[in-house]
């Protein structure tokens, strides 16, 4: 396996009194209202939350891929104002290029830093391995299965060495065997490059399994409910899933959910 | 479509197995002795019709005396002076189209200022049949290759131009976004996203101008030229020469089907990372 080193010092994630409202059709929506969280260096961090309760729209807070309408977002002291490399973004649909290939997806943000081709082939194809689609460089998106593109995802969102990286209900596609084996592998290069990871799912086991803590979202407009600590150890098998402290964190997340 | 071709009352061959083990020619030499068949099959009919329904040498001539008039022509050059002509017109007028198409169309696509100010023009441009500005363009460029290239200009612009503009538009957002989140700049997202996702538009209009300016090459040589392939079809008509006529026309036709044939090659290979539709034909 390939040691991941990130190119940028971890940094604590923080969010103060964030607020948005978006005006859709004349009408006011408020989409978040007032977020406070404070996310550790290196932590595994979960939101759950009901559809609509804007957690994608945090998620792109973060990365600034849009501008909250109050507060703000931090990266260590320094407020999000737009993108970065010190973070990378795992969108929640499909969002690979049709016409690369696979080496040349996982590219993609090395290229658009200029990073020199040689260096750029060397680190795509650490990350190809990484990932474990060996073989599969030359593949276009539309000769992948649903979790092989998924893999390329990831790959292309680690490729730049991330110290953040912020992942939008990744595995939410995949069929059960799938979803495993990612979320295996998941665990093993964050826990090796001591990336901080933000996480969305709606699947309440996939949280407490994942989490070093997590937030509840409430439905529109999105609040935090309560932030759980996930006190099970690691590394945590599947089948810490029927152990009773498992259960009873589900049954607490699922009543707050509601 | 694989069924008018069994005797009546024998089942369906099963699939590909039967198929194959029962005819000797392979799958992909059906593609080439098919439509060879119904070529034969025209080219014995016009021979037939010309010797002995339509015999005024004035309207038909059969095959047989285009083919001499053909051989005729080319012996003396003519022939192939009249291609050349015609295509290297047709290729000036197509390759100015697709690098001022693409360059406008981009342009258009990216900016809705530009986009307020030409759009309702360009639209009707397009829908106006710009060859008939084809004596204008004689009189200002004369009867030589120029003016018949700036007819092709004209005709081929506008479906490149509007294709690769409405391309451009329809680039997926989340692929944009996906750019943004790698801190692309604006021209990286222009050159790495817009500009590949609007080649298969870019590639249809190119298709389309192409056709459109066969037909400006065609127009602009019957108003006025000293050479070109629809010179040589004005001025065989007027001199009743049928089957120089014809020559003509099959010549035309050549170079439609053999761009057509390249266009498809280009875009074959320019699009393999798409999904493969229909690759097989039987
Ligand atoms: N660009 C936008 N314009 C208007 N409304 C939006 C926009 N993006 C999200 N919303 C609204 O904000 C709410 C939260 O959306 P989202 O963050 O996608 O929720 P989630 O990811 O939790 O399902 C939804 O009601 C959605 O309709
Ligand atoms: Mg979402």
């Amino acid at each position: 396996m390939t040691e991941l080193k990130t190119g940028v010092r971890p940094a604590t994630v923080s969010v103060e009194h964030l607020e948005m409202v978006f005006t859709a059709r004349g009408r006011r929506q408020k989409a978040l209202e007032d977020i406070n969280l404070t996310i550790a260096p290196g932590e595994f961090f979960v939101i759950v939350g009901p559809s609509g309760c804007g957690k994608t729209t945090l998620l792109r807070i973060l990365q600034g891929l849009a501008h909250p309408t109050g507060g703000r977002a931090l990266i260590g002291d320094r407020e999000v104002t737009g993108p970065g490399i010190d973070r990378g973004f795992v969108f929640q649909q499909d969002a690979l290029y049709p016409w690369r290939n696979v080496t040349r997806n996982v590219a993609f943000g090395l290229e658009l830093q200029g990073i020199t081709k040689a260096d750029a082939a060397k680190r795509t194809q650490e990350m190809i391995e990484l990932v474990g689609l060996t073989g599969f460089e030359t593949y276009y998106p539309h000769e992948l299965s649903g979790g092989m593109r998924q893999r390329v995802n990831l790959a292309r969102a680690l490729a730049i060495a991330p110290a953040i990286l912020l992942m939008d209900e990744p595995f939410a596609a995949l069929d059960a065997l799938t979803r495993e084996s990612m979320q295996r592998e998941l665990l093993r290069i964050a826990a090796a490059a001591g990336t901080t990871i933000v996480f969305i799912t709606h699947q309440i086991d996939e949280a407490i399994l994942l989490g070093d803590r997590v937030a509840v979202f409430s439905p529109r407009p999105g609040r935090v409910r309560e932030i759980i600590s996930i006190d099970l150890p690691r590394p945590r098998p599947e089948s810490v899933k029927q152990s009773p402290e498992f259960q009873a964190y589900v049954g607490h997340i699922s009543a707050l959910i509601g | 479509m694989e069924k008018p071709n069994q005797p009546a009352g024998s089942l369906p061959p099963v699939a590909a197995e039967a198929d194959s083990s029962e005819v000797a020619v392979p799958r992909n030499w059906r593609g080439i002795t098919r439509p060879l068949t119904t070529l034969v099959i025209i080219l014995i009919g016009w021979e037939v019709i010309g010797r002995y329904v339509l015999t005024n040498p004035l309207f038909f001539a059969p095959l047989s005396e285009v083919a001499e008039a053909a051989v005729q022509l080319w012996s003396t050059g003519e022939l192939q002076k009249h291609i050349w002509v015609s295509f290297s017109e047709l290729m000036q007028g197509t390759f100015a189209a697709i690098v001022f198409g693409i360059a406008a169309g981009v342009g258009i696509g990216i900016s809705q200022r530009v986009r307020d100010y030409t759009e309702i023009y360009i639209t009707a441009l397009y829908a106006t049949p710009l060859v008939a500005v084809t004596p204008l363009l004689i009189l200002w460029l004369g009867i030589g290759v120029f003016s018949k290239a700036a007819v092709v200009f004209l005709t081929a612009v506008f479906p490149i131009l509007i294709n690769t503009a409405a391309g451009i538009r329809s680039t997926d957002p989340l692929l944009i976004e996906v750019a943004r989140s790698f801190c692309g700049t604006r021209s990286q997202i222009i050159t790495k996203v817009m500009l590949p996702a609007a080649v298969p538009f870019m590639l249809t209009g190119i298709r389309l101008g192409i056709g459109r300016g066969i037909v400006g090459v065609v127009v602009g040589e019957l108003f006025g030229a000293r050479a070109g392939l629809g010179y040589l079809i004005f001025t065989s008509g007027q001199t009743f020469e049928v089957p120089a006529l014809f020559v003509g026309i099959l010549a035309l036709a050549a170079m439609g089907v053999g761009l057509t044939f390249a266009a498809q090659l280009v875009e074959r290979y320019a699009l393999r990372w798409r999904r493969s539709t229909e690759m097989d034909g039987s």
